[in-house]
């Protein structure tokens, strides 16, 4: 409603002036842009400008004008001439043409807005604009203020984001001192990875071996790397309780990492002597070569324990099947989601995406992940507390219809401040209009 | 069924007594058959190894294994104090060092840089044993241990807390039912086993090890006394390896209970001898009691007077061992044969007791035990 | 021996207790039978008697005057068989004198055959000194000093699923042949191992373990495979070892094992044959806990699965201390409802366990024992419910469904909802002055949820009863139904939490006797019913609140009366107290007035 009402007003203030301008002047120039304003671009390092005008009375794309077609054709704006001169300068690359009124840029009809990208902090700056129209007829300057672009050291647009990091990061920080103080912190059973002991356990008693496989992807991938911190457990565990394991990789690289892994995890098992290199070794990088030998494996030796933790794609089904029908217990990780219920449906237990990468933290029980882990928690906490309460006030603002008040003021304030680059702002004071707040 | 249980607790003016001395690991014993030794002598001494403390020192610095090697301020085969720093981590740009105290004494023997472990190994422990009663030995088994014999005086508590100590008895006290507290406690009392008479009071206890006590043996004492003296709540009665300084005995049971007069007179006969105390108790198969042992000199010609704890008998003196009349000493007065109800409902065989105040009360006879007066 | 199974009328039973010898006597009338006398004596395995027979012979004589049968012959030997009015058909015995059967067991892995070895020995009776695993955290040479220290009669080895793992059994083996652990019998005796582990690794066990001071019996695995336990032959084997080896050791014993038509069994193990005898014929849920001194062992069957526990320091006399500093005395004090003082408690409870055989003589004291109790059972459950779990180490199946709500293997298989029956024995239950007291301290404790009936063993004759089941199945079930268990009622309990007095579930009962209410949250109240009658009652929880067939979901069942009667129990589970100790006295005090706990006795009390 607010917005066409102002629409109105606009249209009408506009026509009468355009009436008083054709009435005065007999040539047949464009009617030059107003309002032009200067200003220092904040929030930057003091190297450009911004100019801002009201576009010219005979721009067919201002959107004042009621009806463009009535424009006399011979006035209208095709682009708008921007000139720049200084008046102050400090050091000494000042050019002397610099003094003088020199042409820094056009912008085409419609535009209103130019950023001046090559200015030198600290100088003075002047500028004007006026519009040209087809025939190479400029129309009157509008000069705007005269400004000088400085530095500034905080970009407060981000404010709400350093307050955030710190929070964050406090949180963070936080917890790791309380874990290192001893300080036992919870965190949630996760089934899978309970679940090992007992994978590892099975094939003990049963004398059969261990399977791990750690996705198809290579090294780099976050997937393959969670996948290896959980193999060092299985591997201690294994270690202590005297299985055999069985890391066949996709690559050469996982496979390096691997005999690594499995290395160190029978070292701190205190059983060196009972790791075998041979054990974790490469097959090859085609997918579903790799498949058919790891089914084929597993087929011939009947591992009594799966465990697939990494980056899976087409193959997980024919893995899992494969384990299952051999009888094993099968416990998978991935943070793959069409891969998710594949294993959800055949394996014993399975770790799901955000879990899979907790995993590390929650075996390692080492203060710095533990602690880590229980702060991103809680900054998690923290952002869904911030868009629950977006979510009630706009729910608020939709059902009672209303347009100003506190809840409006707050959603904006999250909306700009909080979550846009309005910085801190000051309460109430924003003026954009509250829509799109599911950001 | 007229039987009143007792405890069976050892009450005796004489008996002999020996006692098996062994080390836990094999060492060297320093007496020989024949030899008299007296309670506080060492018969046999060696040295274990002590007690290994592994320091994961990778995750206490939060460093990876390979860099702890180079972060130790203390190297290999280094002794170390407790409080002592041992490693410290880079730190960034030399600030914010973080130090790692040494949480025990002892000496680095292993610094492990694949797994980040630090071993620390204490101190040597020596292990001495005492003769613990002074007496002759009797049996000599070559690097374990001996054995020690004696004619004694022996009274058994009902439920101590400490070890093996002697000292010479002292009495503070003058009346058997004589409440225990600080102010009966004096300076010349240390290296004493002191008598109380009835409860021993938790200040008693902590003014009698801030004189240097050996041994406090009373009447009874109450639980949440006992519990401050431990610093915890005691759920199974084995006792015996509490290091708190001081043996605690007491030879009644919990709360305000007199020390039975025939107890009392025996240690009075004793008072200034030399005692052997071991608070020791386990209430179990297999019993074991705390014991004050009395070395007497075997010269001596006195026969030994066994108590017998025999039946229930009218005119008999008595004890009343559970509320709501514990402690309360009295005579038998009646027996009746028949069943009789309980205030908590239950149907039990009861007796009539006489109490000192003329009263009379009815008991359960499996509540009260039989005394000598 | 065959015995005929027809012509028996007339059947003796001991149990030689390491305090009592309890004995008695059976004679079928009109074709039942029945449990008619009982005699008691001391029981003669230490010195200076040193031979449990005559403990036996005491005990079977007073029978014999009781009764005006004659029972023993003039040398003190049982009369055998019955000849008109005099011996008996059939004599049988358990024993768990000389502190029972004790045992140390090994497995592979602790939660998996170790475990199941666990379950095989406590569930033949025996006492579990330790379990030795690859995977008990313990390094080789402390494996090897603790098995040195314990002085077992006896140790069972497991480990590996038929065809399995070889290495690690054989492994177990060799910690077991060089610690040589001190039999208490002397060094003469010869240790009886069982394996009971993987068959394809019997050979190498035996070969390992080829010493002179051992006596190596070899059965079926107890895992064959992970997904199922085979106790029954390792148990039987237990039992034969038992009887061979550690009674054959115990003074007087093989006159006892000439005497009896049975083998002689441990008392507990006896026991649990039973409770699984009846279970399968009634087929129900049965629960059974026997509170002794110094233990409290607990016995269930869920579906079929038959487990036990001993809780070591949990008991009312020698362990009452432990039972308070585990419980903590708070914990204790909430079941009382008036204040008591904590400083002259504690000297009580450290008294009674310096004498241990004193009674309560006060209704104060009784008060106390009797919440001092419902911690110690309610704390010997929660371990029981922790052993009793289904198998570890076995492959789950899963469906989509499940993606949020996976759970490990090895839950408990205690389900407080499907218990049918729950029997209490021992002092401080069978011995409570009112009926009302013991059914409470049972419904405290174990927090029974839906429809379960209360029952206590009404002279401990259960162990008699558990090896006249090997023998005389029929016999034993008809003495158990109608001698052995005393039915103190039904208890009516909802499962979940609501608000204090908001409406729990609306009950209507039918039969032979019909009432109707409603139940609110926090309320407890007694619906009296005689032992004889049955009725059906229809109740409707609220929201929130579940009796057996879900949440607020209707639901009927059979109750029958008892000496208590009928418990409605709405007070919700799992059942919390309030904390604030006012509140809690309040509480407690509207129950034990609803419950008629302690009533009778205030008069008894002002009468006396």
């Amino acid at each position: 409603m607010k917005k066409s009402h102002t629409f109105y007003i606009g249209v009408f203030v506009s026509l009468a002036y355009s009436g008083v301008a054709s009435a005065l002047s007999f040539e047949t120039l464009p009617e030059p842009p107003m309002d032009l304003v200067v200003i220092d671009t904040p929030d930057d390092a003091g190297n450009s400008v911004e100019l801002d005008w009201a576009l010219s009375g005979t721009d067919i794309f201002n959107p004042l004008i009621e009806n463009a077609s009535d424009t006399d054709p011979s006035t209208i704006v095709a682009t708008y001439s921007i000139e720049r001169k200084v008046s102050d300068a400090i050091g000494s690359e000042l050019d002397e043409s610099d003094l003088n009124w020199q042409k820094v840029s056009e912008a085409g009809a419609g535009e209103s807005h130019w950023t001046d990208r090559t200015v030198e902090r600290g100088w003075t700056y002047d500028y004007r604009i006026c519009s040209v129209d087809n025939q190479g007829d400029s129309s009157t300057w509008c000069n705007g203020e005269p400004v000088t672009p400085v530095m500034q050291i905080f970009n407060m647009s981000k404010a709400w984001l350093a307050i955030f990091m710190l929070i964050f990061g406090g949180f963070i920080a936080y917890f790791i001192n309380q874990a290192r103080a001893g300080k036992p912190l919870w965190v949630r059973k996760i089934a899978g990875l309970e679940a090992i002991d007992e994978a590892v356990g099975r094939a003990t008693e049963m004398g059969r071996p261990v399977l791990f496989v750690a996705g198809i992807q290579d090294i780099n991938e976050i997937q393959t790397l969670a996948g290896l911190t959980v193999l060092s457990r299985v591997a201690k565990t294994a270690a202590e309780y005297g299985a055999q394991i069985e890391v066949p990789t996709c690559r050469s690289l996982v496979m390096a990492a691997a005999r690594e892994t499995v290395e160190a995890a029978y070292l701190s098992a205190g059983a060196p002597d009972a790791y075998q290199p041979d054990k974790i070794h490469y097959l090859t990088d085609e997918q579903f070569a790799f498949v058919a030998g790891v089914t084929g494996y597993m087929v011939r030796e009947e591992p009594a324990a799966c465990i697939y933790m990494g980056g899976f794609y087409a193959e997980s089904l024919i893995l899992a099947e494969t384990g299952n029908h051999i009888g094993a217990i099968q416990v998978a990780g991935t943070a793959m989601p069409s891969q998710l219920p594949f294993f959800v449906a055949s394996c014993d237990y399975t770790l799901i995406g955000e879990e899979f990468f907790a995993a590390s933290a929650y075996l390692s029980g080492d203060p710095l992940q533990i602690g880590s882990l229980k702060g991103q928690d809680y900054g998690k906490f923290f952002s869904v507390l911030i868009l629950v309460i977006g979510i009630f006030f706009a729910s608020i603002i939709s059902l009672s219809d209303s347009e100003d008040g506190l809840a409006v003021d707050s959603l904006n304030y999250i909306n700009n401040n909080m979550l846009g680059s309005e910085g801190l702002g000051s309460f109430g004071g924003g003026d954009t209009d509250i829509e799109g707040d599911d950001s | 069924m007229a039987h009143a249980y007792t405890p069976g607790l050892k009450v005796t003016n004489r008996m002999k007594h020996s006692v098996v001395r062994m080390l836990p690991i094999k060492g060297d014993v320093m007496v020989k058959v024949g030899d008299s030794v007296v309670a506080d002598q060492i018969v046999a001494a060696t040295y274990m190894p002590g007690d290994v403390y592994p320091l994961n020192m990778a995750n206490l610095l939060a460093v990876p294994p390979k860099d702890v090697l180079s972060l130790m301020i203390c190297k290999e085969g280094q002794k170390v104090e407790k409080g002592e720093a041992v490693a410290e981590t880079a730190g960034i740009f030399g600030k914010f060092k973080k130090k790692y105290n040494s949480p025990y004494a002892g000496t680095i023997e292993t610094v492990s840089d694949v797994t980040g472990q630090v071993i620390l190994r204490g101190p040597d422990i020596p292990v001495e044993v005492k003769a613990y009663v002074t007496g002759t030995v009797t049996d000599v088994n070559p690097e374990i241990g001996c054995t020690v014999e004696s004619d004694v005086a022996f009274i058994q508590g009902i439920f101590g807390i400490g070890g093996e100590t002697c000292g010479t008895i002292k009495f503070a006290v003058k009346a058997s039912d004589e409440i225990l507290t600080a102010s009966s406690i004096t300076q010349d009392m240390k290296g004493c086993v002191v008598i109380g008479g009835a409860r021993i009071t938790d200040d008693s206890i902590e003014e009698a090890r801030k004189v240097g006590a050996v041994a406090l043996v009373g009447g009874g004492m109450d639980d949440q006394d006992l519990k401050e003296f431990l610093g915890y709540d005691l759920g199974v009665a084995i006792t015996g390896s509490e290091k708190k300084g001081i043996t605690v005995i007491v030879t009644e049971g919990f709360g305000d209970i007199a020390m039975a007069n025939r107890t009392f007179d025996l240690l009075k006969r004793f008072e200034g001898h030399e005692a052997s105390v071991n608070g020791a108790t386990q209430i179990r198969a297999g019993v074991m009691r705390p014991e004050i042992i009395i070395p007497i000199d075997s010269g001596a010609s006195e026969v030994e007077i066994e108590y017998e704890g025999g039946y229930l008998e009218i005119g008999k003196s008595l004890r009343i061992i559970r509320d709501p009349y514990f402690g309360i000493i009295g005579t038998v007065k009646a027996l009746p044969s028949e069943p009789h109800v309980l205030g908590s409902g239950s149907k039990a065989r009861v007796l009539e007791v006489e109490l000192k105040t003329g009263e009379s009360v009815i008991v359960p006879r499996a509540n009260v035990e039989l005394i000598e007066e | 021996m065959t015995i005929d199974l027809e012509n028996i009328s007339v059947i003796l039973a001991t149990d030689c207790g390491s305090t009592t010898t309890k004995a008695i006597l059976i004679e079928k009338i009109d074709g039942q039978y029945r449990q008619t006398y009982r005699g008691e004596a001391p029981t003669t395995v230490e010195k200076p008697f040193a031979n449990v027979t005559i403990g036996v012979t005491n005990a079977v004589t007073e029978i014999s005057e009781l009764a005006g049968r004659k029972l023993t012959n003039e040398d003190g030997t049982i009369n055998q068989p019955a000849q008109g009015d005099d011996g008996c058909d059939l004599y049988i015995s358990t024993s768990s004198a000389g502190g029972g059967l004790q045992m140390m067991v090994a497995g592979v892995i602790a939660e998996m055959t170790a475990a199941s070895a666990k379950r095989a020995a406590l569930g033949a009776g025996a006492i579990v000194m330790d379990v030795i695993s690859t995977n008990d955290k313990r390094r080789p040479h402390e494996q090897i000093q603790r098995i040195r220290e314990l002085r077992p009669d006896m140790i069972l080895i497991s480990g590996g699923t038929d065809g399995g793992t070889t290495e690690k059994v054989v492994q177990l083996a060799e910690l077991i042949a060089p610690a040589k652990p001190q039999p208490r019998f002397g060094s003469e005796y010869e240790m009886p191992i069982i394996f009971a582990g993987n068959k394809m690794a019997a050979s190498e066990v035996e070969s390992t373990l080829q010493e002179d001071w051992i006596d190596l019996a070899i059965v079926e695995n107890l895992r064959p495979k992970l997904e199922q336990e085979n106790l029954g032959p390792a148990r039987d084997k237990i039992h034969d070892v038992f009887l061979e080896h550690v009674m054959a050791h115990a003074p007087g014993y093989d006159m006892l094992m000439d005497w009896s038509d049975a083998p002689i069994m441990p008392t507990p193990g006896a026991v649990g044959d039973i409770l699984q005898t009846i279970a399968k014929k009634e087929n129900i849920n049965v629960v059974g806990v026997d509170i002794g001194g110094a233990t409290t062992d607990v016995f269930s069957v869920f579906e079929g699965t038959f487990n036990r526990t001993v809780s070591a320091n949990l008991g009312m006399s020698y362990s009452i201390s432990n039972v308070c500093a585990e419980a903590t005395m708070p914990n204790v004090l909430r079941w009382v409802h008036f204040d008591m003082d904590e400083r002259q408690l504690r000297n009580r409870v450290k008294n009674k366990m310096i004498r241990p055989t004193t009674i309560p003589q006060s209704l104060e004291s009784l008060i106390f024992e009797q919440a001092v109790a419902r911690e110690a059972l309610r704390l010997a459950y929660k371990q029981h419910k922790e052993f009793a779990t289904t198998l570890k180490g076995v492959q789950q199946q899963r469906t989509v469904g499940d993606t949020f709500s996976q759970q490990t293997g090895g839950n408990t298989i205690v389900n407080n909802m499907t218990l049918n029956l729950l029997v209490a024995s021992g002092g401080v239950l069978s011995h409570a002055p009112s009926m009302n007291q013991t059914a409470m301290m049972l419904v405290d404790a174990f927090e029974p949820e839906g429809c379960t009936d209360l029952a206590k063993d009404s002279i401990f004759m259960m162990p008699h009863l558990g090896v006249l089941s090997a023998v005389h199945p029929e016999a034993a079930a008809q003495v158990f139904e109608r001698d052995c268990l005393v039915y103190l009622g039904t208890c009516i309990a909802a499962k979940g939490l609501g608000k204090l007095g908001k409406p729990c579930f609306s009950w209507t009962l039918s039969g032979d006797v019909n009432a109707s209410g409603t139940c609110n949250f926090g309320d407890l109240e007694c619906i009296d019913m005689a032992p004889d009658q049955t009725a059906t009652i229809l109740c409707e929880p609220a929201r929130g609140f579940d009796l057996g067939a879900g949440n607020g979901k209707k639901v009927s069942h059979e109750v029958r009366g008892g000496t208590v009667g009928l418990i409605i129990d709405g007070r919700g589970r799992p059942l919390g107290l309030p904390e604030d100790r006012q509140q809690c006295q309040m509480s407690m005090k509207t129950w034990v007035e609803n419950m008629a706990l302690y009533e009778e006795i205030d008069v008894a009390v002002a009468t006396a």
